[in-house]
């Protein structure tokens, strides 16, 4: 839900209530105020009605207050506590009953008691009430209009900063050159929060661009001391008198020398990729690249006795050929190393994607984690690098990698 | 022929000169952008062997001083740099070739061969050891005149060795050189093993004597 939502909710919420018990209190208190005043209007004609029976000893029956309802009953009670209480009052104007308020007492005139009992209409208390509830609720419908219509515009349009900062740290790479810069606003919080945001977005950028330049550098510096390596053994090796012993432990250093250069070099292009470093770009015909590059792996392939079938519909590309030519390197040699003695490999390209199909063992390897660094099968003699840089050269150019497995067949697609 | 290494590492500095020290070939070295200038203005050279990171300064400033001077050297970049920008730079203002590091000794001598004779004798490109003549334009092996046919990894292999001749060299060596990347060592052993021993059968099949010899383990040399 949206902040604005939530604010809205809240003090839709908060002025319900206090509206709602508002009018309730309201309600009992005006009820209250009307009804002493009634009252009052009731003592005093209660008085009125005492005093003129007192003095004139007439008959009570004559008397009538104002034509308002006055009965007087003869009665043999000698006490009779005065009260007040609601009842009907029938309105001989309008010949209906409406709402009444009424006092009951005793009088005595002389020897005889009465109980005399005045009633008055409460219609326009009740009026009254019915008026100002009408009023209270008109306000409350308009000051919830007046909240909704507030909470719609106006604090929308104060948060309109906050998106747009959202909006800028959403589309923030820390690849690209473009820095955070975040629009000016006149509020101080959305201020301080775009300082804030560029701060650290140039604190961010700066410690990556540092580690991509260690990373490069570490790369570049190893590959000095592993040339002085290699060109050491060059030398060594041309001594005679080694033993068949020492030129076995000088293969061993030989072939881990390889490795790290190889993992260097993976590294270092891996480096250059997620930084977009490889700009030169050609029209490819990735039909004629696949050809050449079956007939690189004819030896492979023979060795290991497989069968290689392929159906090559011309597909051109624009991209990097050195790219092109490591991601297929890649899977040819995944293809053929991980393949069974007597296998096949099938390759299809059309102008949506580029399948290589293989036998192998009968186990499905795992989806995601085949594409990630350093993560390879127990047989491999790489790094775990060569599935990644498939991965991020897709990546750079759009494409997507997928790998599926089928009862012993093993599938990479490259979709354009 | 005369070489100057340019190179600031002293491992890699001494070796490549001792190695290219031979057959009354001339290697010299130096360390900085500043000695190299002092040097190719005071000498000529046939070949040039340039580091791009040298300690004042980048070496492609060697390349643009011998530009400049209109000077013939063949220059072979030798750099830790794997960079396509640093390479196409570099050939675009003079370089014959460029190499990245590490590198083999072997590798690094072939190639220099390679910008040698490409500058050296524009036409008629014949390499001639013994009875084995290769004609480099052609890709085409006579011995004793009778012409032999090898395959594309046969004939590399050949000028391999004949660039090397006198020098073990290791398997590692020559697969880099034969398959590149792209193949995995463990692999490429066995092919090297199967192409020598066709290399050596159609050479001896002519008549031609054999020049290999297997060294235990580590690889081959081509001597007399």
């Amino acid at each position: 839900m949206k902040l604005s939502q939530h604010y809205t909710r809240t003090s839709v919420y908060a002025t319900l209530t206090v509206l709602v018990i508002g009018a309730v209190i309201y309600y009992f208190a005006i009820n209250y105020i009307g009804t002493q005043q009634l009252d009052r209007a009731l003592q005093q004609q209660l008085t009125e009605a005492e005093e003129y029976i007192r003095s004139n000893d007439g008959n009570p029956q004559l008397y009538d207050l104002d034509r308002d309802h006055a009965v007087f009953v003869k009665t043999n009670r000698q006490l009779l506590l005065k009260r007040f209480f609601d009842t009907t009052y029938f309105n001989p104007k309008e010949q209906r009953s409406e709402a009444g308020r009424a006092v009951e007492d005793l009088v005595k005139q002389k020897d005889s008691n009465y109980k005399v009992v005045i009633t008055v209409s409460r219609a326009g208390q009740k009026n009254l009430i019915e008026l100002i509830s009408i009023i209270t609720l008109a306000l409350l419908a308009g000051l919830l209009a007046v909240l909704f219509v507030i909470n719609k515009y106006m604090l929308n349009g104060l948060w309109k900063p906050f998106q747009l900062t959202l909006n800028e740290i959403k589309q923030f790479n820390i690849a690209d050159v473009d820095q955070f810069k975040g629009k000016p606003s006149k509020v101080d919080e959305f201020t301080e929060l775009n300082e804030a945001i560029r701060e650290m977005s140039l604190r961010v950028t700066h410690d990556y661009l540092n580690l991509k330049q260690f990373t490069e550098n570490a790369s570049h510096e190893m590959m000095t001391p592993l040339a002085v390596v290699t060109t050491k053994l060059d030398t060594l090796i041309q001594d005679e008198t080694l033993s068949a012993e020492q030129l076995e432990q000088i293969a061993d250093i030989y072939s881990s020398v390889n490795k790290s250069s190889r993992l260097n070099q993976s590294l270092l292009l891996l480096a250059k990729l997620e930084n977009k470093l490889v700009t030169e770009e050609e029209p490819i015909s990735l039909e004629t690249v696949i050809e050449t590059k079956i007939l690189q792996f004819q030896e492979l392939i023979e060795k290991k006795e497989l069968t290689i079938r392929h159906t090559l519909y011309p597909r051109q590309i624009v991209a990097s050929k050195y790219l092109v030519d490591i991601l297929l390197n890649n899977l040819f040699s995944n293809a053929t190393r991980h393949n069974v003695p007597g296998g096949s490999i099938i390759i299809d390209l059309n102008s949506d994607q580029l399948s290589i199909r293989n036998t192998g063992t009968a186990n499905v390897l795992n989806r995601q984690q085949i594409f990630e660094r350093f993560q390879k099968g127990k047989d491999s003699q790489g790094a775990g690098l060569g599935l990644t840089l498939v991965k991020n050269i897709c990546q750079l150019y759009g494409y997507t990698i997928q790998y599926e497995y089928e009862t012993g067949w093993h599938k990479f697609v490259v979709t354009f | 022929m005369k070489i100057l290494v340019i190179e600031d590492e002293q491992g890699l500095r001494e070796n490549i000169t001792s190695y290219l020290n031979v057959d009354g070939n001339i290697c010299e070295s130096c360390s900085t952008l500043t000695t190299s200038l002092q040097k190719l203005s005071d000498y000529d050279y046939d070949c040039v062997l340039l580091d791009i990171g040298l300690p004042d300064g980048e070496g492609f400033g060697v390349l643009e001083y011998l530009s400049i001077k209109q000077k013939t050297e063949a220059v072979l970049i030798i750099s830790a740099r794997n960079s396509l920008d640093d390479k196409l730079k570099g050939l675009n203002i003079g370089a014959d070739d460029y190499l990245t590091k590490p590198f083999h000794l072997a590798e690094l001598k072939a190639r220099l061969m390679a910008v040698y004779r490409r500058k050296a004798f524009n036409t008629s490109n014949k390499l001639v050891f013994n009875e084995i003549s290769v004609d480099m334009q052609g890709r085409t092996v006579e011995i004793n005149q009778t012409p032999i046919i090898l395959t594309r990894k046969e004939y590399d292999m050949l000028l391999y060795f004949m660039a090397n001749k006198g020098k073990v060299i290791s398997k590692n060596a020559i697969a880099e050189h034969l398959w590149g990347d792209e193949m995995d060592m463990y692999d490429s052993f066995d092919f090297i093993y199967t192409h020598i021993k066709n290399l050596r059968r159609k050479i001896l099949e002519v008549g031609g004597r054999d020049y290999l010899t297997s060294i235990y383990g580590m690889g081959y040399k081509f001597t007399d």
